[in-house]
């Protein structure tokens, strides 16, 4: 059953050409150099260090790495970091990354 | 961290968090809308963030549940600084002091210019702005209405048609208009009004001075109309007879007029000459020859090169002869009478002055010879016979 509407979701977000992250849920995220990173779309942090980051996400996490990590601020759905970020990987995305 | 100015007036305290759960921690304030900020790890393993004063507080409960601990590293903002502030009352009454006198004495006029003063002079205006309550040294909100004041003024102060108050701050600035009196007049030494010539009085206006004649009376040449020494016996003065008396004079002329009256008529027919004008002197340039006809009457126009004010030394200047013929035109009797009445018509009033009126006029004799109107004309005018003539004091009078 769910598949089925997560089909007819991905019909409706190709043909009417909608982003997908306001379809799917999915987390969107503007980097400026590996300075500053902005993640929209996230649900909640896992784990906090000066040197990772792991944030959940509907589904799956969001894994940042780097050193002196900043989280200069923090909102119920988005998070701003900053700090040096050397690489950023994403968990259990699913069929979504197909 | 550099703080936004709402969160100086709130107040931001630096934190650190102690315990095992602390994402969970960051997770319920985030959900709780507190606003966590510039969240930080220490190498101790301690979170540091930043939070306003209220949400410090609602931070608490939190803590509890998820069994952190919190320090309180540093206080920025208002409350903080206004609670340093009450220990420190010599400097704050010191700062409140410093605002007041400030206040103060930016309330208070400290200059006063006066503007536009010619005969008045400064100390005269000084004084009567301080009676209206203007000086250096009042406080301004103390000051009645500018416009007032201004009113006041002008009634206070002679010879002023108008007055401005502006206030700019701590300058008072009074405009003053004076207004302008006519000269004075001038002096004349004590004197009589005689009659310049015979006549019968019309009529008599005296200004100043003692009236010797009336209506209807014959007065001679240098009879003293109006008197300059006015007062019975004993107890004269004299002063400057002023007025006027009008009387009636007569007039006989002797006129001649001819019949034949020679007229100039322009035939139609000219030349045209063009100079060229440098500077003061002229050149020729068209129109050389002299023209066909004999008599003729030149008439220049002169055109100067000019740019707004500026006149430049050159132009052209425009000669035209026109022809001239002198025609005779024969009057008849009654033509050549009149002419010749109008003519000593303007005489008699040119030298009666301009408000002589002729009352009546009737010809004695006329008779026509050699192509001429000889007549004889008695004139009637009402006019101005006062004459000024200074009264000279006797010595030893």
């Amino acid at each position: 059953m769910r598949s089925i509407s997560r089909k007819i979701r991905k019909l409706t977000a190709d043909l009417l050409d909608v982003p997908q992250d306001v379809v799917f849920d999915l987390p969107r995220m503007t980097m400026i150099g590996n300075r500053q990173l902005y993640i929209e779309n996230h649900r909640g942090v896992l784990q906090f260090s000066s040197d990772k980051l792991r944030l959940a996400l509907s589904k799956g996490e969001l894994e940042v790495g780097g050193s002196e990590l900043v989280i200069r601020a923090i909102w119920t759905e988005e998070v701003f970091i900053e700090g040096q970020i050397d690489h950023i990987q994403l968990h259990g995305q699913g069929e979504g990354t197909k | 961290m550099k703080l936004s100015w709402l969160q100086t007036v709130q107040g931001v305290v630096t934190v650190s968090i102690r315990g095992e759960r602390q994402e969970e921690l960051v997770n319920e304030a985030t959900s709780e809308k507190i606003g966590l900020s510039a969240i930080r790890c220490t190498k101790q393993g301690e979170l540091e963030c930043e939070v306003t004063v209220g949400d410090f507080f609602r931070l608490r409960p939190h803590l509890k549940r998820t069994g952190c601990r919190i320090h309180v590293k540093e206080r920025r903002g208002l409350p903080f600084w206004l609670r340093k502030l009450e220990r420190r009352k010599f400097f704050a009454a010191g700062l409140f002091l410093f605002f007041v006198g400030l206040y103060a004495l930016s309330s208070l006029v400290w200059t006063i210019e006066v503007k536009g003063n010619e005969k008045l002079t400064r100390d005269q205006i000084m004084q009567a702005a301080q009676e209206e309550g203007v000086y250096p040294f009042q406080w301004s909100f103390r000051m009645k209405e500018l416009d007032d004041i201004s009113k006041h003024l002008v009634a206070k102060l002679p010879g002023v048609s108008w007055i401005g108050v502006d206030r700019q701050g701590t300058k008072v600035t009074i405009q003053v208009v004076e207004s302008t009196t006519p000269p004075p007049l001038p002096l004349y030494s004590p004197r009589h009004l005689v009659a310049s010539v015979d006549a019968v009085v019309t009529e008599v206006r005296a200004e100043t001075g003692k009236p010797l004649v009336a209506k209807n009376r014959k007065v001679k040449k240098g009879d003293i109309l109006i008197s300059g020494i006015i007062g019975n016996d004993g107890n004269t003065k004299t002063v400057v007879a002023k007025g006027d008396v009008l009387g009636l004079v007569w007039y006989v002329y002797e006129i001649e007029s001819p019949l034949n009256q020679k007229v100039k008529v322009y035939t139609g027919e000219s030349k045209t000459k063009w100079h060229l004008l440098l500077g003061n002197r002229t050149l020729q340039v068209w129109g050389f020859g002299k023209p066909e006809f004999e008599r003729y009457e030149a008439v220049e126009t002169q055109h100067q090169l000019a740019w707004r004010n500026w006149t430049l030394p050159l132009g052209r200047v425009k000669e035209q002869l026109m022809e001239v013929r002198e025609d005779v035109r024969r009057l008849s009797e009654e033509e050549a009478k009149q002419t010749g009445l109008l003519e000593a018509k303007a005489v008699i009033l040119e030298k009666a002055g301009k408000d002589a009126r002729i009352v009546e006029q009737n010809i004695l004799h006329e008779k026509t010879e050699n192509g001429k109107v000889y007549m004889k004309v008695f004139f009637e005018v009402e006019q101005s016979i006062a004459k000024e003539r200074a009264i000279v004091q006797m010595q030893g009078e």
